[in-house]
């Protein structure tokens, strides 16, 4: 695992340099089972930086997030970079983001975090109720956790996000300082939770969304929280033309979400932080995820992978299928 | 009032009896909980810490229609919801029952809201006492409890087999008749006080509100806000999940001819809540929108209505992605006073 002390001399490191911002890394939270992210600007506060199975967020999420003011005239505008820490799955965020071009590579400084999985904070809190753990480690296939004092040793499996027990990049593809030993690659991905959904038909499918969708409330977290949704002005916010209603019911909740996952089609990168910010358990990553399939299927494209790859929608091939052309 | 039990598991003919009343109760889809009406008695759970999206929904729905009319006619027919219906709702924790009296006030102040005095005063609210309070609870330090008695028509103590209802109004003891609960003794009485008091004693978070009202203001322009706003996603989680915010839009719908007028939940947590036609934003980033956040429910509203708009809930905290933790704010900035008096 990262070493505490290297990763908190290596931000400071970089936060000393007149040419960089503020960084974006994670902290101890202040209960349960997640860390949290926190955005730092000087290096007097790097001793709060942590990494742990408990560094669940995704920090390439909060570059786009930052909100700028204008700029006041005769003024330059601070072009210094933003320094980011990023596990394997979070790396794959800026990947998408430079194949985009929403940002250049010389605007990010990127710490890579070789890493073994993080927890759900929903199994933990089902396995070992509502407490705030002491030390977790991961060893081997188990992760032990520290709970009211006595460790608990449980599989991995049990705990750790879905997505890690399916991930294929645990070293970070883009990175300008690995902070670790990289670790070797334990699991692979055959969609086999695709192929369990598809089972339904599409009546039970339709049910199934519509029992889910009628849950949402509309706060946009999956939105906010996405690192690959960072247009200025949303489309189902926007107002003159009202493209999605505001109010919220399962027509214009269903519109919403299928907005959303199309906007996201050969863009996810899959780091399940639209699932995980969910407060009424939506499953969001099942639209993405089918998504993702087809798109691999259909043009053999994975995004996150290759900054130097064009976006799906951007490029075109005459072997492309076009099954779904009536 | 009186004191009265049922057995747990007549849960469902408690309910069935109801006939009168239009009933809400906590109902479970997958993990998540929420206060829907009971259409089958058998969903009612009350195996729970407490809802996710709160009880506020019940007087405050996520959409309402104010009236509907015709496009380019002038007759609009006001629509007055659930008029006359008796309502109930079942299980609402004492949080979310006191989250009421404080949202009262607001929409009772300049103009008298219709379609929320009609179900506030048309409801009956069956409280639960919470026997084990969540990690994030902090109901004590905003004068409720998980106990707490305020705002409540009744109140139930989960006593293992059975439940202990103590009926606390009139419309308490409707309810109480209408479902036909036997009356209790002074022992279950005694074994509701005992468990109130351990409740209380679990209770593992709170905060001292005294002087924060005043002093919050003083703190506008602060950097400290930036070191929550800094991660803040701007979503919609710590306020609609909310008991006491209770910001709403207004916005016209049309299908065809046929039109409505229709307010929804909004929150001073997206961008374009502040947005003027004119493209200006008074609340350009998210280090003013967490401001407002924090000031509008511990210093604005008390300014105005004496009393803080939050009862400890956790909500906020518990649903948080990114840990903006409000204890952890509130008592940062009494530390951020502390720094500026020194400087002064």
């Amino acid at each position: 695992m990262v070493d505490t002390k290297r990763l908190q001399e290596k931000a400071k490191e970089v936060l000393i340099r007149d040419d960089v911002r503020r960084l974006i890394g994670w902290k101890r939270g202040t209960y349960g089972f997640e860390a949290a992210p926190t955005v730092i600007t000087d290096a007097s506060q790097v001793d709060q930086l942590i990494f742990d199975a408990t560094c669940v967020q995704n920090p390439a999420s909060f570059i786009s997030l930052e909100e700028k003011k204008p700029v006041p005239r005769g003024a330059e505008p601070d072009t210094r970079k933003i320094a980011v820490m990023v596990k394997g799955c979070d790396s794959r965020a800026i990947v998408q983001q430079l194949v985009e071009k929403a940002y250049g590579r010389d605007d990010v400084i990127v710490l890579g975090i070789p890493c073994r999985g993080v927890i759900d904070r929903r199994k933990a809190m089902k396995m070992f109720g509502d407490v705030t753990p002491g030390n977790v480690s991961l060893n081997g296939d188990k992760v032990a956790v520290e709970v009211g004092g006595e460790k608990k040793e449980v599989e991995r499996g049990e705990l750790l996000m879905d997505k890690c027990m399916r991930c294929r990049y645990p070293n970070p593809l883009v990175s300008d300082d690995l902070l670790g030993e990289e670790v070797e690659k334990w699991a692979d991905d055959e969609f086999a939770d695709v192929d369990e959904f598809e089972k339904m038909v599409p009546e039970e499918k339709w049910k199934y969304w519509e029992e889910q969708f009628s849950k949402c409330i509309r706060c946009y977290s999956c939105r906010n929280v996405c690192p690959m949704c960072y247009c200025v002005e949303c489309v189902v916010t926007k107002m003159k033309p009202q493209w999605t209603r505001r109010s919220t019911d399962i027509s214009e909740n269903t519109a919403y979400h299928i907005q959303r996952a199309w906007h996201l089609a050969g863009r996810c990168i899959e780091c399940n932080e639209c699932q995980r910010v969910c407060p009424v358990d939506i499953p969001i990553m099942t639209l993405n995820r089918k998504l993702t399939r087809d798109v691999k299927d259909m043009f053999e494209y994975e995004p996150g992978v290759d900054a130097e790859a064009e976006p799906l929608l951007a490029c075109y091939n005459p072997q492309d299928p076009e099954e779904y052309i009536m | 009032m009186g004191d009265y039990k049922f057995a747990k598991e007549k849960l469902a003919e408690v309910l069935s009896s109801l006939k009168d009343y239009k009933v809400f109760a906590p109902v479970a889809v997958g993990d998540v909980f929420r206060f829907l009406q009971v259409d089958d008695p058998a969903k009612v759970t009350l195996e729970f810490a407490n809802s996710n999206v709160p009880p506020k929904e019940l007087m405050f729905p996520e959409t309402e229609t104010l009236f509907k009319y015709r496009l380019g006619q002038t007759d609009i027919e006001p629509e007055v919801p659930d008029a006359g219906d008796k309502r109930l709702v079942f299980g609402i924790r004492p949080c979310d029952a006191l989250a009421y009296t404080i949202v009262d006030n607001l929409y009772n102040w300049d103009f008298p809201d219709p379609y929320y005095q009609n179900r506030r005063e048309n409801t009956t609210l069956v409280g639960f006492a919470c026997a084990d309070p969540c990690s994030n609870c902090f109901c004590p330090s905003l004068g409720g409890g998980p106990a707490s008695e305020k705002g409540l028509d009744a109140i139930m103590f989960d006593m293992g087999d059975t439940m202990y209802v103590k009926t606390l109004t009139d419309k308490g003891e409707a309810f109480a008749k209408a479902a036909g609960l036997e009356s209790a003794g002074d022992a279950e009485k005694k074994a509701a006080e005992k468990q109130a008091e351990e409740a209380l004693g679990k209770i593992g978070r709170s905060i001292d509100t005294k002087g924060i009202p005043e002093h919050l203001p003083s703190l506008y322009d602060h950097p400290f806000w930036e070191q929550f706003s800094d991660r803040c996603l701007s979503c919609g989680i710590c306020t609609f999940l909310c008991p006491t915010c209770h910001c709403f839009d207004i916005q016209d719908e049309a299908e065809g001819f046929d039109a409505r007028r229709a307010r929804m939940w909004d929150t001073c947590m997206f961008s374009e809540y502040t947005l003027h036609t004119s493209g200006h934003n008074p609340r350009p980033t998210r280090k003013e929108r967490t401001r407002n956040r924090i000031s509008h429910k511990y210093s604005y509203f008390p300014e105005k209505f004496d009393v803080i708009a939050c009862v400890g809930c956790g909500r906020c905290i518990n649903y948080c992605p990114v840990n903006i933790d409000i204890l952890d704010i509130l008592e940062k900035s009494k530390q951020a006073e502390a720094k500026e008096a020194k400087t002064a």
